[in-house]
């Protein structure tokens, strides 16, 4: 049987459910890194140019670790696009090149080409020849496939129910859920890429520090998409990036919503489009408090408490004397 | 005579007040924590004593913040930790209700809080730089050979600021290397300086901020008078500056311990004299084994008695002090 190593990093967070089922359903077997630790981190380092942002060094380390493992393909995407006029950060683009340039003696790279710019022609093709390394029957890679795809919507149906996406693979993969926190006083909404949101390192932990802080974080994955699109088409020119266009468009409904006491915005130091896409949330987000937090790969959490804590009390003192204003006067 | 006590363990100062409760400030003590926050809690603490006949039984509860604040909760027992955003917020609208800006520099942090109605409505803290904070003021002034008391001083002798790079704090240093050596009077430089500060800091942690009247400028940095004068130049309003502006994180921990004790029928965790100035307190790292995050823990110790670990990400350390009786809380690694 053959072996298939997939990173824990990057748009494993999105779509992993549908590439391991895929392999698996071929008849594959599939292996995983351990989740992202001090190890990944310095081989991840070590391995990639200083500047490209802290995800990317992430999954650099996460291949490393693949590699001492016996496998016999690694999968590494180029990710152009996965919907239709929108794209997604041009180094995903180059990330199998940037793999085989910076680290030696790989296993065999599946490099598929995830490209929904223009049509779906181009993915069926690309789905046929991934497929052909396990198999020669056009049927069965269809339908292995399409049997992926829906492990993947079960995947999607646990986010939306307010897991993170690290939450509903793990689930997905027969672990049992996370407990559910007790009494929750302030709901919060949390924006970021997939990749740094739902990696506990990268992120720092961020969602479970606002659990343990006694609030319930609303993640996008939970939101309406199509409530997403609406909002973020009300900007003057389309976010042709999918991951900025729903952040946009999440903070933009999260505003609005009457039950969302505030928003945090998870960004990575040196990314371009998070770079822009904070600020326009920052510029359009005005009835609501909204905090950025930015990561990078130091590991000192307590800048980041700091802010949380204060961001916090700050919602919970508001929360107070919203209440107390409306209280009727007339006994 | 009652009092409160309110500790602020920054990464530059530490600093302890002694308030009563009709919220005077009985004494205070601003020292350099000098990377070492537990010599800095047991002198500023000894610093309050002289004060004081017996100090141990006339407090009545303590409140910690700044970024060691859990370490000082552990040294001298807290009722109250609180973040120093909130801290600030709390003393500055005790003294000013009708406060709407507080503008904060410290030694490594600076932050913007915005108040209405005396409770935080928005603040914004320095993300990734710390150009244009304390340290790097500290710092100038030793290059220049400026006592740093006398800085904000020698700053207001300007008559024509020059022009400095405020963006970042290596940018500011060669462009004031360069125009001391082309001849510029020193106070010109600095004021310089303080007005490169003053727009970096508008431009990046007060960026989008609505700054309105009342202003108050509280942190170490507040004793310089030469940003002071550059933010009124710039903001065209005043700026309050309060008596007690080096120690207002403090006051502000004071005030959320009063407040605490005051709604809860309840003993003060406060460990009394002979536990903060008798015990030998240590402190000592390892890097954990358990698993491949490695993570390194902090063990403090007195006399040899672990208090309390931290800096494990998955608690198992910080849990152990928590589930054993005092007893057995040896550090056995």
């Amino acid at each position: 049987m053959k072996i298939v190593g997939i990173p824990r990093g990057l748009f494993y967070f999105y779509y992993y459910p549908l590439w391991k089922s895929f392999f698996v359903n071929l008849g594959a077997q599939v292996v995983t890194s351990a989740e992202t630790n001090r190890l990944t981190v310095e081989r991840g380092i070590e391995a990639m140019v200083d500047e490209s942002c802290f995800p990317i060094k992430v999954y650099f380390g996460h291949i490393r670790e693949l590699c001492k493992n016996q496998i016999d393909y690694l999968f590494i995407p180029r990710i152009v696009s996965v919907e239709q006029r929108s794209y997604i950060c041009p180094k995903f683009m180059g990330i199998p090149d940037m793999v085989k340039a910076r680290i030696p003696n790989l296993p065999a790279v599946i490099d598929t080409i995830i490209d929904f710019s223009k049509d779906k022609k181009l993915m069926q093709k690309e789905i046929i020849r991934t497929g052909k390394i396990f198999t020669e029957k056009t049927s069965r890679i269809n339908d292995a496939y399409k049997a992926a795809y829906q492990e993947l919507q079960f995947c999607k149906a646990l986010a939306a129910q307010g897991y993170t996406m690290a939450e509903a693979i793990h689930i997905w993969e027969g672990k049992s859920p996370p407990c559910p926190s007790a009494v929750a006083e302030l709901r919060v909404g949390i924006l970021g890429h997939g990749y740094s949101l739902y990696d506990e390192r990268v992120s720092m932990n961020i969602i479970n520090h606002l659990r343990l802080m006694g609030c319930k974080v609303i993640l996008p994955e939970s939101l309406d998409k199509e409530t997403i699109e609406n909002q973020a088409a009300t900007l003057p020119k389309r976010v042709f990036w999918t991951l900025g266009r729903k952040m946009v468009g999440s903070a933009l409904h999260m505003a609005q919503r009457e039950d969302i006491d505030g928003i945090i915005y998870v960004a990575c130091f040196g990314c371009g489009p998070d770079s822009l896409i904070g600020e326009i949330i920052e510029r359009k987000v005005k009835n609501k408090p909204f905090m950025l937090i930015t990561v990078d790969e130091h590991t000192g959490e307590a800048g980041l408490l700091t802010r949380l804590e204060a961001f916090c009390d700050m919602l919970k003192r508001r929360r107070k004397e919203t209440f107390a204003n409306h209280l009727p006067t007339y006994g | 005579m009652q009092y409160y006590l309110g500790v602020d363990i920054g990464s530059v100062s530490s600093n302890f007040v002694l308030m009563s409760e009709n919220m005077q400030i009985h004494r205070k003590v601003y020292l350099r924590t000098q990377g070492n926050p537990v010599k800095a809690i047991k002198e500023g603490y000894e610093a309050l004593k002289s004060s004081l006949n017996i100090i141990g039984d006339s407090i009545k509860a303590v409140g910690s913040t700044g970024s060691g604040r859990h370490l000082a909760a552990v040294l001298m027992g807290a009722d109250v930790v609180k973040n120093e955003i909130t801290a600030h917020a709390v003393a500055a609208s005790s003294f000013y209700p009708e406060a709407r800006t507080i503008l904060e520099i410290g030694g490594q942090d600076s932050k913007i809080i915005i108040l209405r109605n005396g409770i935080v409505n928005d603040f914004a803290m320095n993300t990734v730089c710390a150009a244009g904070t304390g340290s790097f003021l500290d710092q100038q002034a030793a290059r220049l050979n400026i006592a740093i008391e006398q800085f904000g001083d020698l700053a207001l002798k300007s008559r024509q600021p020059v022009r400095i790079a405020g963006r970042c704090g290596v940018f500011a240093e060669s462009d004031m290397v360069h125009k001391q050596q082309m001849g510029y009077p020193v106070e010109d430089i600095i004021m310089g300086l303080c007005e490169a500060l003053v727009r970096n800091y508008l431009n990046n942690v007060a960026s989008g901020k609505k700054i309105e009247d009342i202003i108050i400028f509280q942190g170490g940095v507040a004793a310089n008078a030469g940003l002071r004068k550059a933010f009124e130049k710039v903001l065209k309003l005043p700026i309050h500056v309060p008596e007690n502006f080096e120690v207002m994180g403090a006051i502000g921990a004071a005030i959320l311990a009063m407040e605490k004790m005051n709604n809860a029928e309840k003993e003060t965790c406060f460990k009394g004299d002979s536990f903060i100035l008798e015990g030998d307190f240590k402190t000592s790292s390892m890097e954990c084994k358990g698993c491949p995050n490695q993570c390194e823990v902090v063990c403090i110790k007195r006399n040899e008695k672990a208090l309390a670990f931290w800096g494990d990400r998955c608690k198992k350390w910080e849990a152990t002090i928590k589930a054993y009786p005092e007893e057995d809380r040896q550090l056995s690694v």
